[in-house]
C-alpha cells in the first residue's frame, strides 16, 4: 500500500514511465534543448507554443543548469544541474489536477497514503516576460512538482491558457528510493547518480565559482544580446536562432551571477535586456513578418 | 398571488485549491455581496452565512419564494395644472396619463407635500409583480461570481452569459451546486475560445464532491445535496469539515493531543492551517539531538518560515515539531518520516552554515565587506558601513545626542552590523541579517552587551505600532545605541536612493523605503530614550547628517535632496500617526506646530498628539469654536507680519479681555493637556471678541493693534497644535 519500496525505480524507471504516462495522454515526446537553459521553460517547444491560439501537448526531460546552486557535488540536495520533467498541456484540460495524481499513481505513489497537498506557489520568471498561478505539489511536506497555469510568456497574455507540470526528477526519485543524498540514487539498475555526475558537478561548481572569466561573460551576454536582435530583424524565418541566442545571454548572466560579478541595479537592468529580446521573439511568433512559418 | 413563503437558497463553488490567506476575506465577501444583491433584488434575505474550505466556497441564506411586489409612485402635474378652468384634464395631464397607460381618471391623487395637503398632483402608482426567486437568482448568481475580488485573478479559460464575456477568478471552478429548497438554480459556465463563448464547461446542479482522496477506495464520488444542513453532513462523511472554526477546533484540539500541552507560540500559523486543508489531522515528529544545539532563530527560520511547522519545546529547547496534514491519521508514521527528512535536510544544511561560519570570528568578515555591493550608485557595504559609523559619530560628537559610553558601544555596533551579510547562513536565510550577527557576537563573548544587542535588531523597527518589536527586548541606554545604529542605517539608505533619484512613486516602492522612513519615526517616537536634560535628536538634522555622508557623492544636488527628504519624512511621521489611529485632523494641526516643529522633534509631535486628542475629547465644542475662530484669525491675518500689542490702544471690552487671557495663557508652561484644557479657555473671549470687534478698523494703528493680538492668540496654540486645521471630523 505505502508508495516507498526499499528498492524504489531507478532514475531511468521514473523518466520512462512518467514519458510513457504523457504519451498515452496524447503527449509528443520531444527530447531535451541542446542549449543551456536553467528550466525546462525556457525549451522552445515551451516557450513558443504556448503563444498562440494552436493545441499542444508535449512532455520532455531538460537537463537545467543553474550555476549559482552548484555545490562542487558535496551538498545531498543541491545541485548545479538537475532533471525536469516538463509536460506542456494546451489548453489546460477540466481534469488536469486529476490527470497529474495518476501520474504519480503510475510512479507508485498512493496519494491516499500520503499528505499531497497543491499549496500556493505562482511561477515568475522576469527574463523571459512570462508569469503564472500554481502550486507547489507537496508529498509530505516535499516539494515533487511545479504545477502552473501560465498567464503569459513574453510579455503576450496567453489564450488558451497552458498547464505546465515540471516534476523535479531527483527529488522524486529519492523520494521513491528512500534515499537522502542525491548522489545515492540509482540511476539504472548497476549505476549511481554519483557515478554519472559527481565529477560532473564538481567541475561545473568548480568553473563557475573560481574559473569563469568575468569579463568573457559579460563580453558574451551583450554579443549574444546584439546577435540575437541582429537575427530576428534580419528578415523572415530567423525566430529560432534569435531564441537561440537569447538563451545564451541568459546563461552568461547565470554565469556572471554566480561569480557575484552582478550589483543590484546592474541585474535588473541585464534582465530587462534578455526580457526585451524574448518579448520581440514572442511577438513575431504571434505576428509572424511576412515570409515567416506561422508557429502558434 | 404574492407569495410570502420563504426558502433555502444554497451555493457552492467548487474549486481547485485556493490559497489559505485568501479564504476568511472571500467568505466575508462573499455572505456580504449575497445580502446586497439580493436586498436589491426583493428577497429579503435572512440568515445569511458562508463557509469554505481551499476547494469549496458555501453560502446559505433564507429568502422569499418570490420577490415582493412593489408599488412604486410617478408623480405627475399638479391639480392646478391638469385642469382648465372648466375643469377639463389638460394635455399636461393627457400626456402624463398616456405614459402610465391609463385614462386620467384612473390616476390617483395625493399631496406630495404633507404640510400642504390641499396641494395635490397626479400620481399614478406603478405595481410590479414580483418574480419567482428561481427565476431571479441565476443572474444575481452570475453577478455574484464575477463581483467576487481576489488578490490575484487568473484567467481559465472561462466565459460567464452575464454581457462581460471573459470570467477570470481565483482558481479554476469545478463544480457549482445551487439550489433553492432543493431546486436546481441553472447557471452555466462557457469556455473562452477564441475571444468568444465555447461550449459549456460547468452546469449548475445539485451534485457535490468530497476529499479529493478520501474515504480510501470511494473518493470523488459525487455527493446528491438539497440543503445546506445536507451538504454540510455529506461533506463530514466525505472527510471534509466545512466550518472554518470546527477545523480549527479540530486543530487546537489535536495539537494539545499530539504535543501534550498547547505550544506556547503557534507563529500564527493554526489561522493559516485552519484554511490550508479540509480535513486537519495534527502530526508531530522529532528533531534530532544534534540539531538541538542551533539557535532557536535558525530553527524557527526553517521550521515556521519554509515548512510551516511549529516548533516545540522542551525545557527551552525545541525539540519537535508539529505539523497539519490533510488527511487521516492512518499513514502518519510514513507521512511524519517523509516531513522528518525535509526538515533534517535543511537543518543538515544548516548546521554546516554554522560551524562554517564560527570559523571566523565576525569581526574579520568586515573587510570582506568591500566585495559586497550596496548599490551601484552607493559602493559596496564597506562604504555604507564606513559612512555608518560617520553618522554615529555625528550624533554623538557633533549632535550631542549620546552620552561616551552610548556613542562608543554604538560605533562598534555600526561597524559590524553589515558583517553577517557575508556568512553562509545569511546568504541561505537573508531574512535573519541582523539576528545572525548578533547571535554569532553574543557565542563569541568578549563584546560589550550593548554591541550585540544592536546589531541584532537595527534592520528593526518593520511595523508601526508602538509594541511592536524590539519593545521590550531593548531597554534605557540600550534603546538609544539600537536606534543610532537603526536610524543611521535607514537614513543612509533613504538618503542614497533619493540622490540617485530612487524615490518610490505611486505603489512602486522597490527599495522598501517607506518602511525604512517610518522605522526611523518610530525610532524617534518610541525609542529613543533621552533624560530630562539631554537633547532629543531633530530629524532635519539627521537628514541634513547623512546626506553630508556621501561626502558630495550623490548624483543630485544636496539641497534638493534634503528639501525632498524633508517632506517625505514628514509624510511617513504622519502616516505612523494616522496609523495608530489618531483622527487626520488632529495629526495635521499636532504636524502644523512650532518651536520645535514636527522634523526637529517628532517625539513632541507625539507627545501633542496625545494630549490633544484627550483634551479635544473632553471640550470637544469648545475646541470645534476654536478652530472655526483660528481659522478666520489665520485668513484675516494672511502672510502679513504682525506687529506687537500696545495695551494702550485696546478700546473695546471684548479686545481687553482677549489681550487679558492671552498674557495669562502666555506664562503657562508644562504638560500639554494642561496647556491645552487652559486654552480651551479662549472660546469665550475669541468668541465674543469676533462679535463685538471690528478687527479691519479704519484706523490703521488700531486695525494693527488687533491683528497682533489675533496673532499672539493664535501663537500660544502654535507652540502645541495648529488648531485651524481641527474639523470636519467628530
Amino acid at each position: 500500500m505505502t508508495a516507498r519500496r526499499p528498492e524504489g525505480p531507478t532514475l531511468q524507471d521514473v523518466i520512462a514511465t512518467l514519458q510513457a504516462y504523457w504519451a498515452e495522454r496524447g503527449c509528443l515526446v520531444a527530447q531535451p534543448w541542446d542549449a543551456e537553459v536553467g528550466a525546462g521553460t525556457m525549451h522552445p517547444e515551451t516557450f513558443l507554443r504556448v503563444l498562440g491560439p494552436k493545441p499542444w501537448r508535449v512532455a520532455y526531460v531538460q537537463p537545467s543548469r543553474r550555476p549559482a546552486d552548484g555545490r562542487y557535488g558535496e551538498n545531498p540536495n543541491r545541485l548545479y544541474k538537475h532533471l525536469q520533467l516538463q509536460v506542456i498541456l494546451k489548453p489546460a484540460p477540466a481534469d488536469v489536477q486529476d490527470v497529474y495524481l495518476k501520474s504519480l499513481a503510475a510512479l507508485g505513489i498512493d496519494p491516499a497514503a500520503h499528505d499531497v497537498r497543491f499549496e500556493e506557489d505562482n511561477w515568475e520568471s522576469p527574463t523571459l516576460g512570462a508569469w503564472g498561478i500554481g502550486w507547489q505539489v507537496l508529498l509530505d511536506g516535499q516539494e515533487i512538482t511545479q504545477f502552473t497555469y501560465f498567464q503569459q510568456a513574453g510579455g503576450i497574455d496567453l489564450a488558451p491558457i497552458s498547464a505546465e507540470i515540471t516534476y523535479g526528477l531527483e527529488r522524486i526519485t529519492m523520494y521513491l528510493q528512500d534515499v537522502e543524498d542525491v548522489y545515492e540514487l540509482r540511476w539504472s539498475a548497476d549505476r549511481l547518480y554519483a557515478d554519472v555526475r559527481k565529477e560532473e558537478e564538481y567541475e561545473l561548481s568548480r568553473y563557475s565559482f573560481e574559473l569563469a572569466d568575468v569579463d568573457l561573460h559579460r563580453l558574451l551576454f551583450d554579443r549574444a544580446l546584439a546577435e540575437g536582435w541582429r537575427v530576428l530583424k534580419a528578415g523572415d524565418r530567423t525566430v529560432l536562432p534569435a531564441y537561440d541566442w537569447c538563451l545564451k545571454s541568459s546563461h552568461a548572466f547565470n554565469v556572471l551571477d554566480a561569480r557575484g560579478a552582478i550589483s543590484v541595479s546592474q541585474r535588473a537592468g541585464m534582465i530587462l535586456g534578455i526580457r526585451k529580446l524574448a518579448c520581440a521573439i514572442a511577438e513575431r511568433c504571434v505576428a509572424p513578418a511576412e515570409g515567416d512559418v506561422a508557429r502558434a | 398571488m404574492p407569495d410570502s413563503t420563504r426558502a433555502e437558497f444554497l451555493l457552492e463553488i467548487g474549486c481547485e485549491e485556493m490559497p489559505a490567506p485568501w479564504l476568511p476575506g472571500l467568505r466575508e465577501q462573499l455572505a456580504q455581496r449575497f445580502g446586497e444583491a439580493a436586498e436589491r433584488e426583493h428577497l429579503k434575505p435572512a440568515e445569511v452565512r458562508s463557509a469554505g474550505t481551499p476547494r469549496r466556497l458555501v453560502l446559505g441564506a433564507d429568502v422569499l419564494g418570490r420577490q415582493e411586489d412593489r408599488e412604486e409612485k410617478v408623480w405627475g402635474p399638479s391639480l392646478k395644472v391638469a385642469r382648465d378652468a372648466e375643469g377639463k384634464w389638460t394635455s399636461a395631464a393627457q400626456g402624463f396619463a398616456r405614459k402610465s397607460g391609463v385614462a386620467p381618471e384612473a390616476l390617483a391623487q395625493e399631496a406630495r407635500n404633507p404640510a400642504a395637503p390641499s396641494e395635490r398632483n397626479l400620481v399614478f402608482v406603478k405595481k410590479t409583480a414580483g418574480r419567482a426567486s428561481l427565476d431571479v437568482l441565476p443572474a444575481l448568481v452570475a453577478s455574484l461570481l464575477r463581483s467576487l475580488a481576489f488578490p490575484k485573478r487568473m484567467s481559465w479559460d472561462a466565459w460567464l452569459e452575464d454581457g462581460k464575456g471573459a470570467f477570470p477568478f481565483g482558481r479554476p471552478i469545478r463544480w457549482l451546486v445551487a439550489l433553492l429548497d432543493g431546486k436546481v438554480v441553472p447557471i452555466t459556465i462557457y469556455e473562452l475560445e477564441k475571444g468568444a463563448k465555447g461550449r459549456a464547461i460547468v452546469d449548475s446542479g445539485d451534485v457535490s464532491f468530497g476529499h479529493r482522496f478520501l474515504p480510501r477506495g470511494a473518493a470523488g464520488r459525487p455527493l446528491r445535496v438539497r440543503s445546506y444542513a445536507d451538504l454540510e453532513a455529506r461533506l463530514e462523511e466525505a472527510f471534509v469539515v466545512l466550518d472554518p472554526a470546527q477545523r480549527e477546533r479540530r486543530i487546537r484540539e489535536g495539537l494539545a493531543a499530539a504535543a501534550g500541552t498547547a505550544p506556547k507560540d503557534d507563529h500564527g500559523l493554526v489561522d493559516e492551517w485552519r484554511d490550508l486543508v479540509e480535513y486537519p489531522t495534527v502530526v508531530v515528529g522529532r528533531i534530532p539531538a544534534e540539531f538541538r544545539a542551533l539557535p532557536r532563530e535558525v530553527l524557527e527560520t526553517v521550521l515556521v518560515h519554509h515548512q510551516k511547522y511549529i516548533p516545540l519545546s522542551e525545557a527551552s529547547a525545541v525539540t519537535r515539531f508539529a505539523a497539519v496534514t490533510n488527511t487521516d491519521a492512518r499513514f502518519a508514521d510514513a507521512m511524519v518520516r517523509g516531513m522528518e527528512r525535509v526538515v533534517v535536510a535543511r537543518l543538515r544544511d544548516a548546521a554546516f552554515f554554522y560551524g562554517e561560519d564560527r570559523k571566523r570570528p565576525l569581526a574579520e568578515r568586515v573587510p570582506d565587506l568591500a566585495g559586497v555591493t550596496f548599490h551601484q550608485g552607493l559602493g559596496t557595504y564597506a562604504d555604507k558601513v564606513a559612512r555608518l559609523t560617520r553618522l554615529v559619530d555625528a550624533m554623538g560628537a557633533d549632535l550631542g545626542l549620546l552620552t561616551r559610553p552610548e556613542h562608543d558601544v554604538a560605533r562598534e555596533a555600526a561597524r559590524l552590523a553589515k558583517a553577517d551579510l557575508t556568512t553562509l547562513m545569511v546568504r541561505e536565510f537573508p531574512e535573519l541579517q541582523g539576528v545572525m550577527g548578533g547571535i554569532y557576537l553574543t557565542v563569541e563573548g568578549g563584546q560589550w552587551e550593548g554591541v550585540a544587542r544592536a546589531v541584532r535588531w537595527h534592520y528593526h523597527p518593520l511595523s508601526v505600532e508602538e509594541e511592536a518589536a524590539p519593545k521590550g527586548a531593548v531597554e534605557g541606554s540600550d534603546a538609544t545605541v539600537f536606534g543610532a545604529v537603526s536610524l543611521a542605517d535607514k537614513l543612509d539608505s533613504v538618503a542614497g536612493y533619493f540622490g540617485l533619484g530612487l524615490a518610490p512613486t505611486g505603489s512602486s516602492d522597490p527599495y522598501g523605503l517607506r518602511r525604512a522612513a517610518q522605522g526611523a519615526v518610530r525610532v524617534l517616537l518610541d525609542f529613543w530614550h533621552a533624560g530630562p536634560d539631554e537633547k532629543r535628536p531633530s530629524l532635519r538634522r539627521l537628514v541634513a547628517a547623512a546626506i553630508s555622508g556621501y561626502e558630495g557623492h550623490l548624483k543630485r544636488p544636496a539641497a534638493e535632496v534634503e528639501r525632498e527628504l524633508e517632506a517625505f519624512f514628514l509624510d511617513r511621521l504622519r502616516y505612523v500617526l494616522v496609523a495608530r489611529g489618531y483622527p487626520a485632523d488632529e495629526v495635521e494641526s499636532v504636524l502644523g506646530a512650532r518651536d520645535p516643529d514636527a522634523l526637529d522633534d517628532p517625539h513632541e509631535a507625539w507627545l501633542r498628539l496625545k494630549a490633544l486628542h484627550r483634551v479635544r475629547s473632553e471640550a470637544h465644542e469648545d475646541f470645534e469654536h476654536l478652530a472655526v475662530a483660528f481659522k478666520r484669525a489665520k485668513n484675516i491675518l494672511g502672510e502679513q507680519k504682525a506687529a506687537a500689542v500696545d495695551a494702550g490702544l485696546l478700546i473695546e471690552a471684548a479686545e481687553r479681555e482677549l489681550h487679558a487671557a492671552v498674557a495669562r495663557l502666555s506664562a503657562a508652561n508644562g504638560a500639554y493637556e494642561g496647556r491645552l484644557r487652559a486654552l480651551a479657555g479662549l472660546r469665550a473671549p475669541v468668541d465674543r471678541f469676533f462679535d463685538d470687534v471690528l478687527v479691519m478698523a479704519e484706523d490703521e494703528k488700531i486695525r494693527a493693534n488687533r491683528l497682533g493680538l489675533l496673532s499672539q492668540a493664535l501663537s500660544l496654540f502654535y507652540r502645541i497644535a495648529d488648531i485651524s486645521k481641527l474639523g470636519g471630523q467628530a
